[in-house]
């Protein structure tokens, strides 16, 4: 009989994989990592996502998003992206954020970047606008001699606004929270980044419709890729 | 960078990507209904001691939205349809998976209720599930159910003796049938784990306050709909389901309810799919006598 309701479960979730593709739409790989130069711009974009259990074996759900960043000055990047996958489904989803050297050692080996940021998501189809402020503290190390190395890991969370859910339900949820850790590949123009988060800890797993990578059944961990290319300096 | 505007807007406003089809999971591979010959799945398990006599099975069709889209449904029914005219009909609106042999198990036991066939009961195939002709889809839902009421109706039944009984995806129709009468108002409403609305789904799946219309275009919304309801509402659901959560689906239709009677039985240890077997039949089949014979 376990079997059976396992069998039965298991279908009738696979039918909504795709609400995994929106539900977390809004999470992408890090913008700034380490502030841009004065002047210096930066075309990035990004691919990969929360994994989900789909058929036994666990896979990334694909996010696509591609972002412009520019140094303000040599301690403030301003970044601004859109994410495609949202589009594709009538919702405009764009992010703004500051990437601001907190700290960086003499030898530019080792420093520290707090990105405060929002997300704006806008439905064409209702006409739905919701908005998560953002805020992400990492830490880097380039490690290598030539600095082409670079690694890098931190905290970050989105914030819930709205006290109320659905049906005036009393929103509990006032964050969503991720732990980031990820490894940079640097030339002199590209960059190549690889990025592991854990998401939304917080939340129970084993309540959600979705069968998601999930640590000890809570939150989601998800996989990025991204490219980038610096510019104008 | 204009291009890439460009390419953005056009996207946007052309933007057609929906999740409607993902409530239904259908099969309509079958090319007949095997009932209790069935060997595929099913979701529930019966003992032969709610068998219902070959004589009094009788699979039908119905023509949905005559007016219109014209789909054949499949059906059955289980009693003595002379006694249509006279006692209370159970409507079934089975779920979201495959087609009637994958619910047949609950459909007998629905016709246990109160003895071995004391009350008529009647489900269907929704379009695209079974034999049903066209593509599942909301609309359909409802045109369907209300084409096995219209049939009901020409057999003589009336409004006080129609019960819809609703499982999972079919408290859509119920939910949306009682609330908003086509033929028939049916005059009391029963729901097993039934689901509140597309922004229930995404909202637990993702933690934030997502709306659904971000993913669907889908109406469905028995959240508010009950609030439209006054008939008696029985409500069942089990407390660890984890497909349709019972505190942000079951509870929200089942709190929302102001109507003149309602009964609720959370059944601890209950998954989506197996809370009659949880609860125990006899205790199930009784629980739903008593609201029928309120």
């Amino acid at each position: 009989m376990n079997g059976l309701l396992e069998n039965t479960t298991a279908t009738i979730r696979s039918t909504i994989l795709y609400i995994t593709i929106i539900l977390f739409a809004s999470c992408n790989a890090t913008r700034v990592i380490k502030p841009l130069e004065k002047g210096e711009k930066q075309l990035s974009a990004g691919l990969g996502g929360p994994g989900i259990i789909y058929a036994g074996a666990p896979i990334p759900v694909p996010l696509k998003s591609i972002s412009y960043a520019q140094g303000i000055d040599s301690n403030v990047t301003l970044s601004v992206g859109l994410h495609a996958t949202s589009l594709a489904f009538g919702v405009l989803q764009s992010d703004i954020s500051a990437g601001i050297r907190a700290y960086q050692s003499k030898t530019d080996r080792f420093g520290i970047t707090a990105t405060p940021g929002v997300h704006f998501l806008y439905g064409v189809h209702e006409y739905k606008f919701r908005s998560y402020p953002q805020l992400d503290a990492l830490t880097w190390w380039q490690y290598s001699e030539n600095k082409h190395h670079l690694v890098y890991g931190g905290v970050g969370t989105w914030f819930e606004l709205l006290k109320k859910k659905a049906h005036g339900q009393i929103q509990s949820n006032e964050l969503m929270p991720w732990i980031t850790l990820g490894h940079q590949f640097n030339m002199e123009r590209w960059s190549y980044m690889t990025e592991f988060k854990y998401l939304g800890f917080q939340h129970e797993s084993a309540l959600s419709v979705v069968d998601f990578v999930s640590p000890a059944d809570r939150g989601t961990v998800g996989f990025y890729f991204g490219v980038s290319r610096r510019f104008g300096k | 960078m204009r291009t890439v505007l460009f390419i953005a807007l056009v996207i946007l406003f052309s933007s057609c990507l929906r999740l409607d089809s993902f409530p239904y999971n259908p099969d309509s591979s079958i090319e007949s209904y095997g009932f209790d010959d069935y060997d595929g799945e099913v979701e529930i398990e019966v003992g032969p001691e709610y068998a219902i006599a070959d004589s009094l099975i009788h699979p039908l069709t119905f023509l949905s939205d005559p007016t219109n889209e014209k789909k054949t449904i499949h059906g059955v029914y289980l009693g003595e349809i002379a006694n249509i005219a006279t006692d209370t009909i159970i409507l079934y609106c089975h779920g979201n998976r495959d087609h009637l042999d994958f619910y047949w198990p609950r459909i007998k036991l629905l016709a246990n209720v109160g003895g071995k066939n004391r009350y008529g009961v009647l489900a269907m195939d929704y379009r695209g599930f079974g034999l049903s002709e066209g593509p599942a889809n909301e609309e359909g839902l409802y045109e369907d159910v209300d084409a096995c009421i219209l049939w009901l109706n020409k057999m003589g039944l009336t409004e006080d003796r129609l019960v819809i009984y609703g499982f999972s995806l079919g408290s859509a129709p119920a939910t949306e049938l009682t609330a908003n009468p086509r033929t028939l108002q049916p005059s009391k409403l029963m729901l097993e784990s039934c689901f509140a609305s597309d922004d229930v789904f995404v909202e637990d799946a993702s933690g934030l306050s997502l709306p659904g219309s971000y993913f669907t275009s889908l109406q469905i919304n028995n959240g508010d709909e009950i609030k439209k309801i006054e008939e008696p509402f029985f409500w069942i659901h089990g407390v660890d389901d984890s497909f349709i959560r019972i505190d942000t689906h079951g509870e929200t239709v089942f709190g929302n309810y102001k109507g003149t009677y309602s009964e609720a039985h959370r059944i601890e240890g209950g998954e989506h799919g197996d809370v009659p077997t949880i609860m125990g039949y006899p205790e199930y089949l009784d629980a739903v006598y008593q609201f029928v014979l309120r």
